[in-house]
């Protein structure tokens, strides 16, 4: 189970919204001076914010070709459990008998009760106080990234205490 | 609460998890569950283990008070 491409999807997510969030310093920064033309699109950011900008651009790149390499080896290992990197449906969810669908959906009710209470709160703070976009940015993905780590937690508990 | 005794029966047969989990075509893991009264098996999986297990489904799940 520790092998299944599925256990470990959320850690993913979670790698590529960290990247994210450094990649938002770059964009979101009031230094950051965007021109558009009609035939061209120029963008410039002072040096910090270009050079984050730059790097999480990289490591984005960096780590989706790591990301196609082991889902292509997941793949051809499992040829009857393949995933899709264009599924709308989060691969992550493990439904391949009755059991591992309860478990699924127990920590997808963590989840759902997680953002229930995130996004509402958050968007409060954020009618209530002058936060600056940056901040805005954090808050959405660090509440991404709270909804895969609280999934992923989960399923490990459970397939934990399985495997005992 | 659903109680049974599917570990004690499994161990009588000398099955594995992994080994009663194919004839009855789930995952090793749900067996663990079952085992651990974590999950409560559908009528069809109940069956299906009472048939291995040679049991009748009452002698293998029962309810007790909590």
């Amino acid at each position: 189970m520790k092998q299944d491409f599925r256990m470990t999807y959320p850690l993913w997510n979670m790698a590529f919204i960290l990247i994210l969030a450094v990649m938002a310093v770059g964009f979101t920064s009031s230094l950051v001076n965007v021109t558009k033309t009609d035939s061209s699109l120029s963008i410039e950011t002072q040096a910090v914010e270009g050079f984050l900008l730059f790097a999480a651009l990289i490591a984005y790149l960096v780590l989706i070709t790591i990301y196609l390499i082991a889902l292509q080896s997941y793949n051809r290992k499992n040829p009857g459990k393949k995933i899709s990197p264009f599924s709308m449906r989060p691969p992550e969810y493990m439904e391949q008998d009755e059991g591992m669908t309860f478990i699924t959906r127990k920590a997808v009710q963590k989840v759902y009760t997680f953002i229930t209470w995130t996004l509402p709160f958050f968007a409060l703070i954020v009618m209530l106080f002058p936060i600056p976009r940056l901040f805005i940015v954090w808050g959405i993905l660090a509440v991404a990234f709270g909804q895969n780590l609280i999934y992923y937690m989960e399923m490990r508990r459970h397939l934990k205490e399985a495997a005992e | 609460m659903l109680k049974n005794r599917v570990k004690e029966l499994r161990a009588r047969y000398g099955y594995t998890q992994s080994e009663l989990g194919k004839q009855v075509d789930v995952t090793r893991q749900t067996i663990a569950f079952i085992e651990k009264g974590e999950f409560s098996p559908s009528i069809t999986l109940s069956l299906k283990l009472a048939k291995v297990l040679q049991v009748e489904v009452g002698d293998l799940f029962w309810l007790e008070e909590e």
